[in-house]
């Protein structure tokens, strides 16, 4: 983190507007990445990427090291977007007949479908890993900055994310080759 | 440490992720060749890599998503306008923060300062610092001063004619801020160049306090080589010491050959003698301005210096002032002789020049008489210097002054109060007497005389066979006059003596001993009576005796008396011979701190004469046994019924108020259904 950001940061946390504003604009596709990675929508990431940047702002006192500033961000936007996931899947027990029909979009292909599906049936970290790495092309020490994990631990997770989405394709996968 | 095969997963995806080092990727590449299942492996994951990239990316946010989110927030979050962002933009600023937190420190420490009540300390302005630099550099007015040796070597250099070699910049032409006295200095029409004058102001600016580096500049006129603009100067200079010295006379000796030398004079003495014959006194020295350093010095070794101040008074634009006033009103006195000599004009006329003449006369002889008083003034320096012979505060005599508390107990007081009035003469003085007789008919009396210092034991004495002496004490108190502490050649004198005198009824004294006893015999009377003729032979006396006869038969008697302590202990035994004597107890009181004749002290005896009666129990036997147990168990039944009734009174009205409120409760209930 060089000083400039640094700086940022500490205005931001100071309660200097433009500062944050300008902070809204670098960071929120990460924070996005990884409400979707939790969430699987992208309306709902969008809101949650929303309600996140507010309550950051009006609780940006809290943060005392200006270094751990977008690590703090991307725990908000997790702890929401975990909080708003808990909330759908509680829903769509109880109307469970109505949402199997309507999950089938028409214009989704089948190798889409499967891979959704896969993806669903990962842990919420390893699918908020693997969308930060995706979408924002990420290294593996700032996505574990972000998610608040130790050094080497995104390795195992990643791994493990790979073999299980692997083995769940695998049908689609060798028809494909 | 697992083998790449076991954690083929996590080296596959950190291969396709960039995340491996140049040696690893050797290494599973290594491997990849060697084992066919994690080539296959390899395969699919690089085959759903692909998917993933594409399915994903179509997900990615659109490029508007930034400007979402920041209209989003703008929205929920409007921005502070006014005075509330003002404040929070300011408080943004480390050094707001500072002052703030100075500021509410500041306010503390003020609060505290209201509350210890303890004042503020004024700021001290600066120009008390320019006057304490001015005396702290001036004090010692020896030879040996650099920083005033400095200035006086530029003087000189000023005075010699090469400002030049001041190496000063051009002064810029601050008239604004130059003191009154700089301007009375360029008032005064000099034949300097007002160039070199500013030269020189700039030259005493640099030593740091103007005014006192200009007073310095002002001095070598006087000490050093007289500068030629500066000789010019009315410089009036004061000076004040105050000496202890050892001899009067001689340090005023020493003091006028000091003044010839320096060719002053001794302008007054005086000298006022004290009680203890040493002397005090003020000499009025006038010597040289430009001597009055030496002078300084030279008196400082007369004696121990208390206290010296040396002040300088500049009349320079005054004097010039008055100067050219008096030099105007000679002209105009001129003019109106001129008119009174061509004499042309109405007569009333001329007798207005005449009073005009008069009045500008006066004048000019007023400012001629100050401008004179100012010449001598400035021509010598004035020293006032005030002496004390050591040990000023030594007493000049001791007054001794003694005074006695004498307590009697007489047994007529007013037969002792006249003997003692009639012991007063030329050396015994009654200052005070006076007998008080209260509505019990109880007198005391208090006296106080002055006595004779030579007359004083004898009269004591007397007084002390009046009566019996309770109490005698004397106090000495040595006085110094004319000073204090201690004093080898002062005489001591003693002082009339005054003796305090109460004389009270031997009734009214408190017995020193107190001693109680019962005496069982079987005729009380005719026993009391034998008590009483005891008493009378020991020279006792019956205070008072009560006699009571009860009718079970019972005879008591009680009988107080007083007898003087030396015949206390025979009493006593004799009281043996009447009866049994029972319960002897005995109570003294010892004085403390009082000096007590102890052998005529009185001792009181109370004394209870008693017989035995006939005592019969009514309440004995089996009976009155039973009845005591049943009246006992009837009182306890009763009390416990008492408590029962206090609980319930205290317990009924909860009980009432709570079945009242269930009973509301359920017909609500049963309303609702």
């Amino acid at each position: 983190m060089d000083a400039s950001e640094r700086e940022q940061y500490r205005a931001a946390i100071h309660g200097d507007r433009e500062a944050f504003e300008m902070i809204i604009r670098t960071h929120s596709r990460t924070l996005f990445a990884i409400a979707y990675g939790i969430l699987q929508s992208r309306e709902e990431a969008e809101d949650v990427v929303q309600d996140s940047l507010v309550k950051a702002w009006k609780t940006r006192w809290r943060v005392r090291d200006p270094e751990k500033f977008p690590a703090w961000l991307a725990t908000i936007a997790r702890h929401r977007a975990h909080d708003l996931f808990r909330k759908r899947r509680a829903a769509s027990v109880s109307d469970e007949a109505t949402e199997a029909t309507d999950s089938e979009s028409p214009d989704t292909t089948a190798i889409d479908q499967q891979l959704h599906s896969a993806l669903a049936a990962l842990p919420e970290l390893h699918r908020a890993a693997l969308t930060l790495r995706y979408f924002e092309e990420m290294d593996y020490r700032t996505i574990e900055s972000m998610l608040g994990l130790t050094n080497g631990a995104l390795r195992g997770i990643l791994g493990r994310a790979l073999a299980s989405m692997r083995k769940q394709l695998r049908p689609a996968l060798a028809s494909m080759d | 440490m697992a083998t790449i095969h076991e954690e083929i997963d996590n080296w596959l995806a950190a291969d396709l992720y960039g995340e491996l080092s140049g040696e690893e990727q050797r290494e599973l590449h290594t491997h990849l060749v060697e084992c066919v299942a994690c080539r296959k492996t390899h395969q699919e994951v690089k085959t759903m890599n692909k998917i993933l990239q594409e399915t994903l990316a179509q997900q990615k946010p659109d490029p508007a998503f930034e400007q979402r989110m920041l209209g989003g927030f703008r929205n929920r979050v409007p921005e502070r306008s006014g005075l509330v962002k003002l404040l929070s933009d300011l408080m943004r600023l480390r050094a707001a923060q500072i002052t703030a937190v100075a500021a509410v420190l500041l306010g503390l420490v003020q609060l505290g300062r209201v509350f210890t009540r303890e004042t503020a300390i004024a700021p001290r302005t600066r120009g008390d610092y320019a006057n304490e630099q001015l005396f702290r550099q001036r004090s010692p007015s020896g030879a040996s001063e650099p920083g005033r040796l400095g200035v006086l070597a530029k003087s000189d250099e000023l005075a010699a004619g090469k400002p030049q070699d001041l190496a000063l910049p051009a002064p810029p032409p601050s008239s604004g801020t130059r003191s009154e006295l700089d301007k009375g200095f360029k008032a005064f029409p000099a034949t300097v160049a007002p160039a070199q004058t500013a030269q020189a102001e700039t030259a005493a600016k640099e030593t740091g306090t103007g005014v006192a580096a200009m007073n310095y500049a002002a001095k070598p006129s006087s000490v050093e080589t007289p500068a030629p603009e500066l000789a010019n100067r009315k410089l009036i200079r004061n000076a004040t010491a105050e000496l202890e010295i050892v001899s009067f006379d001689d340090a005023v000796q020493k003091i006028t050959a000091f003044a010839n030398e320096e060719h002053g004079y001794v302008a007054t003495t005086d000298s006022q003698k004290q009680a203890n014959g040493k002397l005090r006194g003020q000499i009025v020295v006038k010597v040289l301005p430009e001597n009055l350093d030496r002078f300084l010095q030279k008196i400082r070794g007369l004696g121990e210096l208390k206290n010296q101040t040396l002040g300088t008074e500049d009349v320079t634009k005054a004097y010039f002032d008055k100067d050219a006033r008096l030099k105007n009103a000679r002209v105009m006195e001129q003019r109106l002789i001129d008119m009174l000599k061509t004499k042309t004009g109405k007569v009333s006329d001329l007798l207005q020049v005449e009073k005009q003449l008069g009045r500008v006369r006066e004048d000019i002889e007023k400012m001629q008489g100050e401008l004179k008083y100012w010449d001598s003034q400035v021509q010598f320096a004035t020293v006032t210097i005030s002496l004390a012979e050591k040990d000023m505060e030594e007493p000049a005599a001791f007054l001794i002054k003694e005074r006695a508390q004498l307590s009697l107990y007489a047994p007529d007081v007013e037969k002792i109060y006249n003997d003692i009035k009639a012991l007063a003469s030329q050396k015994v003085q009654i200052t005070n007497a006076q007998l008080n007789r209260d509505y019990s008919g109880r007198v005391s009396a208090t006296m106080s005389m002055l006595i004779a210092p030579e007359e004083s034991d004898g009269v004591m004495g007397r007084t002390k066979g009046f009566g019996r002496v309770e109490n005698f004490q004397t106090q000495t108190e040595r006085i110094a006059q004319g000073g204090s502490g201690m004093s080898e050649n002062a005489k001591t004198k003693r002082d009339k003596v005054e003796l305090n005198i109460t004389i009270s009824r031997e009734e009214q004294e408190q017995a020193l001993q107190q001693t109680s006893l019962r005496i069982r015999t079987s005729s009380v009377d005719e026993k009391a009576k034998e008590l009483r003729a005891l008493a009378e032979k020991q020279g006792g006396r019956v205070r008072s005796s009560t006699f009571n006869r009860d009718p079970d038969g019972r005879e008591l008697a009680n009988v107080w008396l007083r007898v003087p302590m030396k015949n206390y202990v025979s009493l006593m035994q004799s009281l043996n011979s009447l009866g049994k004597v029972e319960n002897v107890s005995v109570q003294r009181q010892d004085r403390t701190g009082t000096q007590i004749d102890e052998a005529n002290a009185p001792a009181d005896i109370s004394i209870q004469v008693y017989t035995q009666g006939n005592i019969v129990s009514h309440e004995s036997g089996p009976l009155a046994t039973l009845r005591r147990t049943l009246a006992q168990s009837a009182g306890a039944i009763m009390w416990s019924l008492r408590m029962i009734g206090v609980a319930i009174a205290f317990l009924a009205p909860w009980v009432i108020a709570i079945a009242a409120i269930v009973w509301v409760a359920k017909r609500v209930m049963r309303a609702k259904r």
